[in-house]
């Protein structure tokens, strides 16, 4: 039986998705496209619904993306995810139309639009990729 | 591309019934749906032994099979289901008026039964080891903190304040507003959960943030009960105890790009503010031969204000970025486009779509306890973000 207190662990061997968290466990950002046309297949699966091939490669992009969206959760669920914590949804710059989810502790200050940076968090067996603001405010300390 | 042919009015439905609305039924979700479905056919004047079809939500506990039995159906011929969940009410009539339509049935009782509250309660991630894969997408947004229905549709209502140059105290105006309208429609419904729990705006704008923007008054009840409908063929409703309601129109609608999964890959849509309900109005109104302009009354799929909000524009019934601007006035019985007027899944219960169902009806009737004086055209949704599927209502006359 899972610890309620451990943080919920992702399948990373999915035969669709996997090659994404293997991606990630080498550091990488990785999202799967269309062999035939160069179509950005994600969520990832192998049938692209642009030309109707089937493929299984997958490309590396740069972990820099674009804040569109989050919300701050203020009503606690799940032990391991103590509130308030802000979900954030992250579009890819490499991939438009792209977009991954991260997690920051507490209420940071957010403007949709704000560049925002990978960076990758290790939870058990899992990478997972994460994202914060990019450039942190020089003032950050005063 | 050949077209679908479909004959507004063919069929109707001649019953409906529910059970009370709780926290806690006591009873198995099998009671609950036989009680519903015992009461629609009761409503119509058909012995519960002439049924021949049942569809069902594909989320429901109870099989079609397990339903008949308990209404003592000697041969169940026909059954079927739909959803994606809420997706499904609007469907599974019009799967029923495609199996009526289609002689593979001719009484067609369409339930939902679900012990929501006391029984298995959505957004409770259990112990249940690594998360996602077989084609879930789980693995995406759960360990990511995405977790519950609430958040998902609290990004999309602050990516809608976002893209309509809102405030969030705009958007929160819009909300506010469509949870006080249906408030106050529950209100006046006995039925309803918070019949006696009048709401102000400052009580609304007070109610605790639970997944910012999103505060609890934007959230549904959850319900234990069940809600079901009789269809016929409307020549045969006639006869019939029954005041036959003909089903106008029925749509169902994906749109591109739905993304695989339920509800969270809908994140990843090319657009995440509005919702397959945008490709299933066009259909559903096409198919009734009537526009938005023409409907008097409309029960909006709410699992959250935002939810109702937003398919007001999908709609047509208000143009994108213009739906916050609604006051309570607007979508009350009296006001421009009356909504949710037994009070909705926010007020009155959430039957994932089917208690819209029954007041659709109830309008046309002209039974509602929030009754819309001289109502002709109901309208009827049943939930993004999966999919979406809507029904026109009308007199028999």
């Amino acid at each position: 039986m899972t610890d309620q207190n451990t943080p919920l662990v992702p399948v990373i061997d999915d035969v669709d998705t996997g090659g994404f968290f293997a991606a990630a466990a080498r550091g990488e950002l990785a999202i799967r496209v269309c062999s035939e046309c160069r179509a950005d297949l994600h969520l990832p699966r192998e049938n692209c619904p642009r030309c109707g091939a089937f493929s299984q490669e997958w490309r590396t992009v740069a972990g820099a993306g674009t804040l569109y969206s989050w919300t701050v959760v203020e009503h606690q669920v799940h032990p391991a995810y103590p509130v308030p914590y802000t979900v954030v949804l992250v579009e890819l710059d490499d991939a438009k139309d792209v977009r991954l989810l991260g997690r920051l502790d507490g209420r940071p200050s957010l403007e949709i639009g704000q560049p925002m940076q990978a960076w990758f968090e290790q939870v058990g067996d899992a990478t997972l990729p994460q994202w914060r603001p990019a450039a942190e405010p020089s003032e950050e300390n005063v | 591309m050949v077209e679908p042919a479909w004959t507004p009015g063919a069929c109707a439905i001649v019953g409906i019934g529910a059970t009370d609305f709780s926290k806690a039924s006591g009873r198995s979700p099998l009671t609950l749906a036989a009680q519903a479905s015992r009461a629609a056919l009761a409503d119509a004047g058909i012995d519960p032994r002439s049924v021949d079809g049942i569809v069902r939500c594909d989320m429901d506990l109870v099989s079609a099979p397990a339903l008949a039995d308990s209404l003592g159906v000697p041969d169940l011929t026909y059954w079927g289901e739909t959803g994606p969940g809420g997706s499904g009410p609007a469907a599974m009539v019009g799967q029923a008026v495609a199996a009526v339509t289609a002689g593979l049935a001719t009484t067609v009782v369409v339930f939902r039964s679900l012990n929501g509250r006391s029984g298995n309660r959505y957004g409770l991630v259990g112990e249940r080891g690594a998360i996602g894969g077989e084609g879930s997408y789980d693995e995406f947004f759960l360990p990511f903190g995405m977790q519950t229905p609430g958040q998902f549709f609290a990004v999309v209502a602050r990516r809608y304040a976002h893209e309509h140059g809102l405030t969030l105290d705009e958007l929160t105006h819009g909300l506010g507003s469509i949870a006080l309208a249906s408030r106050a429609h529950a209100n006046a419904n006995p039925a309803a959960q918070f019949f006696d729990r009048p709401m102000t705006r400052d009580d609304y704008l007070a109610s605790r943030m639970l997944a910012d923007p999103l505060r609890l008054f934007d959230f549904c009840l959850e319900t234990d009960g069940a809600a079901a409908v009789v269809v016929t063929t409307t020549e045969r409703a006639r006869d019939l105890a029954g005041t036959a309601v003909p089903v106008l129109s029925v749509a169902q609608g994906t749109g591109r790009g739905v993304q695989p999964g339920q509800m969270f890959p809908a994140l990843l849509r090319p657009s995440i503010t509005s919702w397959p309900s945008a490709a299933a109005a066009p259909t559903v109104f096409g198919r009734a031969g009537i526009s938005p302009a023409d409907v008097d009354v409309a029960q909006m799929y709410d699992c959250f204000s935002i939810t109702a909000l937003m398919q007001l524009e999908d709609y047509g019934f208000v143009a994108p970025g213009q739906a916050a601007h609604l006051t309570e006035a607007d979508l009350s019985v009296g006001g421009t486009l009356p909504v949710n007027t037994s009070g909705g899944h926010l007020s009155e219960g959430y039957i994932h779509g089917m208690n819209h169902v029954l007041e659709g009806v109830r309008q046309i009737r002209g039974t509602s306890t929030n009754q819309v004086e001289g109502a002709e055209l109901s309208f009827v949704t049943s939930a993004p973000p999966p999919g979406a599927s809507a029904l026109v209502l009308g007199a028999d006359r």
